[in-house]
C-alpha cells in the first residue's frame, strides 16, 4: 500500500493515518503478548514445577513487584489445581516429549506458578486488543480496510453503521484493559525472567547492527512520525542516524538483497527495485546455495531487525517513553538480581525479549495517543478517510515501509503504464533468518547461536531460546497432526 | 441468537493441497446438509489462538483436519477425547501455535468440551497449491458420512438440503 502510495506520491487523509497508527499499534501489541506468554515463555517458565510451589508465597511475591489485582492467594490455588488435574490427565506425552523439567530451567515454583497464571490471563488479554484491530479492519490478521489512498472506514459520529462514538469508546475501553496487564504483568514478568536467567544477557548477540522503520505517521506525507527509526552500527548507540520521511534517501539506497547462498537463479547482489525472484533449488549444498531465504544488507552490512532495533533506535532518538519503560525493566531486574544490569545487557537473547516487553508498552501507549489524535480530527468535523488514486503513463517506482512486530518490513515496486512490473517484499523475518550475504556474513539466526551452552545436547533448549527470541515468521508452515504425538520437525545445527 | 453449543471446525492450510482438507470438507457438508441453530460450522484455516472461543465451553466439537497416521493416502480414522494426543509441542514454527497446543491450553483453563473428536485423512500432498489431489478429494463422500454419523450419535439432527435449482 505504502510502497504504490509512494510512487504515486500520494497524500493520505488524516484520519486514514490514525486508523492504519491505530491498528498497527494494537496489532503489534497482540503479537507481543501472545510471543512472550504463548510462543516464548515456555522456554524459561516450568509449568510442572508450578505444582510444587506455595500459593501463598506466589500470591505476596506477586503482590510485592506491582499493583496488579489478579495476584490473590485464591486465584494462585485455583491455578495450581487447574495444572494439577492437567498434568494428571495422564496423557500428555510433555515428560517424554517436551522440555520440562529439563536442567536448564532455573525458576523457583512460585515464580512459576505466578507465570503459569498470568500465562492463562493473557489469553484474554490477546484477544481484547485484537478485538481493536477487527473493529477497524473487519477481519484479523488479514485486515480488509486498507486501500492505496487511505481506508475504507466509513466516518459518521450518527450512523450505526459506520465507525461512531460508540465504536470508538468501545475501542478505548479495550485499551485501557489490556494497558493494566501489560503494565501490571507482562512488565513485570519478563523483567524477573530476566533476572533470574541473567546470565543470558551474554548470550544470543549475533548481529549488533540495528535497523528499524519510523512509524506513525502523524500528517498526510509521511514526514513526522511518532515512533522514530533509523540505524545503529556496532551496539554504539551514538551511532544512531534516523530516517526521516517516506522518501529518506538514506534508506532508500542503503538496502541490498543478495542470492549467493540462496536457491534463486544467479549470483548478484541488487538492489529491490532492479531484482527477480527466480526459484532455483539445488539442494542443500552448506559452502553453496543452502536458504530460501535471500540476504539482505543496509549499506553492505548485515542488520538485525526487531523489537530490540526498533527499541534501541527510539532510545537512541531520545523518545520519552521509551527511555521511561527500558530504565523502568532495566531498575527491575537489578533490584531482583540483586546486581545493576545496565543497557548493554539488551545485546541478547534476553535483550531481545525484553526490549519485546518496552515495545509493547510503547504501543500501548500509542494506541491511546492515536485513539487521542483521531477523536480530535473527527471533532474538528473532518470525516474524509481516502484519496482516489490517479496512475500516470510510463514507469514509477515506489518503497513503503513499516515497523511491524518482527521488525522492518519494506515493499518496492515498479509501476508501469499503472501496471505492476516489478513487486519485492524484504520482510524482517529475512533480515534475521539470512544465509550468509554476498560476502559470506552470517545473518542474525546463525551469528547468535554461536557460543550457545547446551546442558543436554538431545534436548537443545537453549537454541530454541535464541531462536525464538527473534519471534520468527514461519506463518504458512504446516499445521498437521500427528496421531501419535510426534515432534515433526527437527533442529539440526548446521 | 443463542450462543452455539456445539462446534463443526474444518482445520487446515487451503494454500497447501490437501492441508486443506479438513475446510474443503466442512464447507461441502454446509452446502449439503442443515443443521440445528445451535450447531456452528467454522472455517478454522491456519489460525492457532483465534481457535479458543469456539472451543472452550462448547459443549461438543468435530473437527476434521489432516492427520499424519503413518498410513497410506485417503485412510481415514476418527481420533476421540483420550486418544487425541493432546500436548504442548516445542517446535520452530511459533509464528501461530497447533492445534494440539491449543487444545492443551484450553485444558489448562479447565473448560473443555465433553466430547471432542478429530476426523482425520491421511494426506497425500502437502505441496504450495489451491488444489487438491484428486485421490483426496474423491474421499469427501466418505468424511462427510463420518460427520453425519457423529452427529447421529450425538443426537444431532441434520438433514439432506433439497437439490438448487
Amino acid at each position: 500500500m505504502r510502497s504504490v502510495e509512494n510512487a504515486l506520491q500520494l497524500e493520505i487523509p488524516l484520519n486514514a493515518q490514525y486508523i492504519r497508527n491505530l491498528i498497527m499499534a494494537a496489532h503489534g501489541v497482540h503479537d507481543h503478548i501472545v510471543h512472550f506468554y504463548h510462543l516464548a515463555a515456555l522456554d524459561w517458565v516450568d509449568i510442572v514445577s508450578a505444582l510444587k510451589a506455595d500459593p501463598k508465597k506466589a500470591s505476596q511475591l506477586g503482590e510485592s513487584l506491582s499493583n496488579w489485582d489478579q495476584n490473590s492467594t485464591k486465584h494462585m490455588k485455583e491455578v495450581q489445581d487447574r495444572l494439577g488435574t492437567f498434568v494428571k490427565s495422564g496423557q500428555l506425552g510433555i515428560y517424554a516429549n517436551g522440555y520440562w523439567g529439563h536442567k536448564a530451567m532455573k525458576l523457583p515454583p512460585e515464580v512459576n506458578l505466578l507465570a503459569a497464571a498470568h500465562y492463562l490471563q493473557a489469553l484474554h488479554y490477546q484477544r481484547r486488543i485484537n478485538m481493536v484491530v477487527s473493529i477497524l479492519g473487519s477481519k484479523t490478521p488479514n485486515i480488509q480496510n486498507l486501500a492505496v489512498g487511505g481506508v475504507a472506514n466509513a466516518i459518521n459520529p450518527e450512523n450505526q453503521s459506520a465507525l461512531n462514538m460508540e465504536r470508538l469508546y468501545y475501542i478505548k475501553t479495550l485499551i485501557d484493559e489490556v494497558q493494566s496487564f501489560v503494565r501490571n504483568a507482562m512488565l513485570v514478568d519478563v523483567a524477573a525472567v530476566a533476572a533470574l536467567y541473567a546470565d543470558w544477557t551474554g548470550y544470543g548477540k549475533g548481529v549488533t547492527n540495528y535497523l528499524s522503520a519510523p512509524d506513525m505517521p502523524m500528517d498526510t506525507k509521511g514526514t513526522t512520525f511518532a515512533l522514530p527509526g533509523g540505524y545503529i552500527e556496532n551496539a554504539d548507540l551514538s551511532t544512531f542516524k534516523p530516517i526521516k520521511s517516506f522518501n529518506d534517501e538514506f534508506f532508500k539506497n542503503g538496502v541490498k538483497e543478495s542470492v549467493k547462498h540462496s536457491w534463486y537463479k544467479g549470483d548478484w547482489n541488487k538492489h529491490p527495485w532492479e531484482e527477480s525472484t527466480d526459484p532455483n533449488h539445488t539442494g542443500m549444498q552448506y559452502d553453496g546455495k543452502y536458504s530460501w531465504v535471500k540476504a539482505p544488507t543496509f549499506n553492505g552490512k548485515t542488520a538485525q531487525v526487531g523489537p530490540l532495533a526498533n527499541v534501541l533506535c527510539m532510545y537512541a532518538a531520545g523518545h520519552a517513553g521509551t527511555k521511561k519503560y527500558v530504565t523502568d525493566m532495566l531498575n527491575t531486574i537489578s533490584a531482583v538480581a540483586k546486581t545493576k544490569v545496565g543497557p548493554a545487557a539488551l545485546h541478547s537473547t534476553i535483550g531481545r525479549i525484553g526490549a519485546r516487553a518496552v515495545r509493547c508498552a510503547v504501543l500501548l501507549d500509542e494506541c491511546t495517543n492515536q485513539w487521542n489524535a483521531l477523536v480530535a480530527n473527527i471533532g474538528k468535523g473532518d470525516v474524509k478517510t481516502f484519496n482516489a488514486p490517479k496512475f500516470p503513463s510510463g514507469e514509477i517506482k515506489g518503497v513503503g515501509f513499516h515497523e511491524a512486530p518482527r521488525g522492518i518490513l519494506s515493499h518496492w515496486s515498479v509501476i508501469d503504464n499503472g501496471k505492476i512490473k516489478n513487486y519485492q517484499c524484504v520482510v524482517p523475518s529475512t533480515w534475521n533468518a539470512a544465509p550468509r550475504n554476498g560476502s559470506d556474513q552470517p545473518g542474525p539466526y546463525e551469528a547468535s547461536l554461536i557460543g550457545t551452552p547446551l546442558a543436554d545436547p538431545e534436548k537443545p533448549l537453549e537454541v530454541l531460546r535464541t531462536v525464538h527470541s527473534f519471534d520468527p515468521c514461519l506463518a504458512c508452515a504446516i499445521h498437521m497432526v500427528d496421531a501419535k504425538g510426534k515432534d515433526i520437525i527437527t533442529v539440526k545445527a548446521l | 441468537m443463542k450462543e452455539p453449543t456445539i462446534t463443526i471446525l474444518g482445520l487446515g492450510n487451503i494454500l497447501m493441497s490437501d492441508e486443506g482438507v479438513g475446510v474443503h470438507t466442512v464447507n461441502e457438508f454446509e452446502r449439503r446438509y442443515e443443521v440445528p441453530d445451535y450447531v456452528e460450522i467454522v472455517d478454522g484455516g491456519a489460525a492457532g489462538l483465534d481457535l479458543i472461543p469456539f472451543i472452550e465451553g462448547r459443549e461438543k466439537v468435530m473437527m476434521v483436519d489432516a492427520v499424519n497416521f503413518d498410513r497410506e493416502p485417503g485412510y481415514i480414522d476418527l481420533l476421540e477425547n483420550d486418544s487425541i494426543p493432546i500436548r504442548l509441542t516445542q517446535k520452530a514454527s511459533m509464528h501461530h501455535l497447533g492445534l494440539m497446543d491449543v487444545l492443551c491450553i484450553v485444558r489448562m483453563s479447565g473448560n473443555v468440551p465433553k466430547d471432542l473428536c478429530i476426523i482425520g485423512i491421511q494426506p497425500k500432498s502437502l505441496e504450495l497449491g489451491l488444489d487438491m489431489t484428486p485421490e483426496i478429494w474423491d474421499k469427501k463422500d466418505v468424511l462427510i458420512e463420518r460427520i453425519v454419523a457423529k452427529l447421529r450419535e450425538w443426537n444431532i439432527p441434520c438433514v439432506l438440503r433439497s437439490p438448487q435449482k
